[in-house]
């Protein structure tokens, strides 16, 4: 078989299979060196598939009941320059949840992380605050809901004020525990070197806690999103958790996964930006 | 095969390791070559932060040589086994465990009886003189004990090998002495080869039957020590002593001049 | 815990009998009379009902029993959503494989409210008990999931260096190193996640329930009775509180080797 092909056509083959051969190894090394990654972009598309299967192909439930991603992906795109059914369009209702949201954990963070370590530094602010800390943090946000609704009303205050307590209790809680894990060793040397309360406080404390601190931002951060969208759900005129109780009060179930998709999204980039600047700041504050 | 071809048990032939960092690359150790032969009580010694870690890890197997080649009785090292028994220099005990917990683990993962391996620890602990602390958390022990302990484990095992790391290097001068006769006691009682890794003379010489001193980093060797004194030694006899002072002006000279001249 | 002088402790529950007791007042001011007092009732009027409660039924049940409706609920949802979340969460922390594949899912789910399931779980799993059982399931599933991810993850390698110096195989390392090393975070997973469940017990007692503490909320919303809002809230915080306190208790039972570890 060889042999009756001239040289023409085994240079031909020679020259064609080389740059194709480039080709797949260089894929190869592609995927070999994000395998992680292609796996998890594998995964949600294969959670897609099986979605699209239940619903489009195997017809499990009704598209009305329970709408294949196509419908899903549909309405995502009408929603983007839509504002019915809610009054709203996607970007308008994002915005306002995350104004609320940002209000509400800032306000937290700028008076848990303060508390938290006059807790942890002071005993007799422990001692009077933190009874009353542990009997109001098991009670779910949600629940001051109607309170907040009485004395606010409607409107940004009593949501701002949910996200508030949720994100303050877990900054508090880090902060305190981060102070507390100040070496005593460290503290010590601070003395030797005839250190103020204020300057140990400032100077050892205080970077000493930081990682710790840093993580009840995330924490509080990842909280107060969930707690928005829930106090949304409930007492709201806009926003990504009002879009979710309006498209299930008109059996708009493609509204609510769009909706619930949606802060799930921005849940996880919010947690991945949190994470890189966490990296970045405590790079070289480890606390041995 | 002729006498010098005796068990050569330990062999490291032009190893490299550098880390990759920021700035560029980072040699650790350069062209570090070693033969210890078996049971013997071989000290790599040099000063801090020279590399002493990482060749005991890379001796291990807990990390690999850029290149060069390690092997052990003739077979290439790739990764940590029972055969090379490690003691840390933070200890690194399973604070899970008890004492008993901790010394058995190595039989235990290799399926040795209860009844059996019980008796082994038990054995190991009594070598290293902690009956009465069998049922004792890590954090409830000191830092002596602690250390005692890391090693009645990393003996259970009862490795070819022993690689120690600074084992006495966080210890109280006291606890140190004492500790120094007994991993003698120890070793004289059950004899091993044993790669220890110290940065202090006094330890070395009162262990070693042949020192091998470091360089600065990267880590290489600089001269080579057989000492001959009759175990167990005086620290202060007269030909320790000498040997003290030979070898401190040689250090002085080859290492730390050169660290000045960096 | 360090051991306080009784003196301090005692000082200790006076102050915080003191604040709360401050907190008390200050309510009954600002609610005597007041505008704020016409829609939000005094303090004592709250607290005389809820004991009235405890033996008068609100709805078909009294108060405790109420209370016991809720806490079925949430237990059973608190402890699949931990078993499945332990189980998830360390095979994603010892494995890079399920972690790429899991992690990206369970980061997307995780910011999503189980109030905000409320609609999905009702076509699922219609109006009865499971739906409820699967908002709790939700709730107790994200926290322990992302503690025990963090603990089998972040295990000390030199810890999983020694054990494989000790002779442990892969299976061997992940049981006898992994699970206990983690089992500090996954504890401080299962307490946030309890009180993160008996939070969400409001949300999933708004799917048509007839009984619990969420639903003498609701009721109370429904029917503008803020009497009854509060004495639920009040309920929520005090029986809230009795489970942290037995969580802590049990947690330095389960993990004294944690104390005073170095």
């Amino acid at each position: 078989m060889r042999n009756k092909p001239c040289v023409y056509i085994t240079g031909s083959i020679i020259t064609r299979k080389r740059p194709q051969k480039v080709k797949v190894k260089f894929l190869k090394k592609f995927m070999k060196d994000n395998k992680y990654l292609l796996l998890s972009i594998s995964s949600v598309l294969v959670v897609l598939f099986v979605w699209y299967l239940c619903v489009d192909v195997l017809q499990v439930t009704y598209q009305s009941v329970f709408p294949g991603p196509i419908k899903c992906f549909q309405t995502l795109i009408k929603k983007l320059y839509t504002s019915s059914p809610d009054g709203a369009t996607l970007l308008q209702n994002l915005l306002a949840s995350l104004e609320v949201a940002m209000l509400g954990y800032v306000l937290g963070a700028v008076v848990g992380i303060p508390l938290g370590i006059m807790m942890a530094w002071n005993k007799w602010v422990d001692r009077f605050v933190r009874p009353l800390f542990d009997l109001i943090r098991p009670i779910p946000g949600i629940a001051w809901i109607p309170l907040f609704l009485v004395m606010f009303g409607i409107g940004i205050t009593s949501k701002a004020m949910v996200i508030f307590l949720n994100s303050m209790i877990a900054c508090t809680v880090n902060a305190y525990s981060g102070i507390q894990q100040t070496s005593e060793l460290h503290l010590w040397v601070g003395d030797v070197f005839g250190a103020s309360d204020r300057q140990k406080l400032f100077k050892i404390a205080i970077p000493t806690a930081t990682p710790m601190i840093f993580t009840g931002l995330r924490v509080a951060l990842g909280t107060s999103w969930t707690a928005l969208i829930a106090a949304e759900l409930l007492a709201s005129n806009k926003g990504l958790g009002y879009m979710i109780q309006n498209g299930s009060a008109i059996c708009r179930p493609d509204i609510i996964i769009v909706g619930m998709l949606t802060i799930g999204v921005v849940g996880l980039i919010f947690d991945v930006l949190l994470h890189r600047v966490e990296i970045r700041v405590t790079k070289g504050m480890n606390a041995e | 095969m002729s006498v010098e071809q005796e068990r050569n048990l330990i062999k490291c032939t032009h190893v490299y390791k550098s880390f990759q960092t920021p700035t560029g690359e980072h040699p650790v150790v350069n062209d570090f070559n070693l033969q210890a032969k078996e049971n013997e009580f071989l000290v790599l010694f040099g000063p801090g932060q020279c590399g002493k870690t990482t060749l005991i890890n890379l001796i291990a197997g807990l990390d690999n040589a850029t290149s060069g080649a390690i092997e052990i009785n003739g077979n290439k090292v790739k990764g940590p086994s029972p055969e090379r028994g490690v003691v840390f220099q933070d200890i690194s005990l399973f604070p899970w465990l008890t004492t008993m917990g901790n010394v058995e683990y190595g039989p235990k993962m290799a399926g040795m009886s209860k009844k059996s391996r019980r008796e082994k620890a038990h054995h190991y602990i009594n070598l290293v003189g902690l009956q009465g602390f069998e049922n004792s958390f890590p954090s409830q022990l000191s830092g002596g004990m602690k250390q005692r302990v890391g090693i009645a484990r990393a003996y259970c095992i009862e490795p070819r090998v022993m690689l120690m790391d600074e084992p006495f290097g966080a210890l109280d001068a006291q606890t140190r002495y004492l500790m120094q006769e007994e991993l003698q006691r120890i070793w004289q009682a059950e004899k091993r080869t044993i790669v220890f890794v110290t940065n202090n003379i006094e330890e070395a010489l009162y262990l070693a039957d042949r020192i091998i001193v470091l360089s600065n980093c990267p880590a290489t060797v600089k001269k080579e020590y057989v000492i001959d004194l009759p175990r167990p030694r005086k620290y202060v006899s007269p030909e320790f002593l000498s040997l003290r002072k030979e070898i401190t002006s040689i250090i002085n000279k080859y290492v730390v001049s050169e660290a000045e001249n960096e | 815990m360090k051991k306080k002088f009784i003196p301090q402790n005692i000082i200790s529950v006076l102050c915080g009998i003191a604040s709360i007791f401050a907190f008390v007042i200050f309510w009954f001011i600002y609610t005597n009379g007041s505008t704020l007092g016409k829609m939000i009732p005094r303090p004592d009027v709250v607290i005389i009902s809820l004991f009235k409660d405890i033996f008068n039924p609100i709805g078909q049940h009294t108060l405790l029993i109420h209370v016991c409706y809720s806490m079925y609920r949430v237990l059973v949802g608190y402890v699949i959503g931990s078993i499945v979340g332990i189980i998830l969460g360390l095979a994603m922390g010892w494995s890079k494989v399920v972690e790429a594949i899991f992690s990206p899912l369970f980061r997307i789910i995780r910011p999503i409210p189980p109030i905000a399931w409320i609609p999905i779980s009702i076509i699922w799993l219609g109006l009865g008990e499971n739906a409820k059982i699967f908002l709790i399931f939700l709730a107790s599933f994200s926290n322990v999931t992302l503690n025990a991810w963090t603990g089998a993850k972040n295990v000390d390698p030199k810890l999983i260096g020694a054990s494989q110096m000790l002779g442990a195989r892969k299976s061997q390392i992940f049981f006898t190193i992994v699970l206990p090393a983690s089992i500090p975070q996954i504890f401080a997973g299962l307490q946030v996640a309890l009180s993160s469940c008996w939070g969400t017990i409001l949300a999933a007692e708004m799917v048509r329930s007839s009984e619990g503490l969420g639903w003498i909320i609701v009721t109370g919303g429904n029917n503008n009775d803020m009497k009854q809002i509060l004495v639920g809230i009040v309920t929520i915080g005090i029986v809230g509180f009795i489970l942290a306190v037995i969580m802590r208790k049990l947690e330095a039972v389960l993990c004294r080797w944690n104390k005073s570890g170095t």
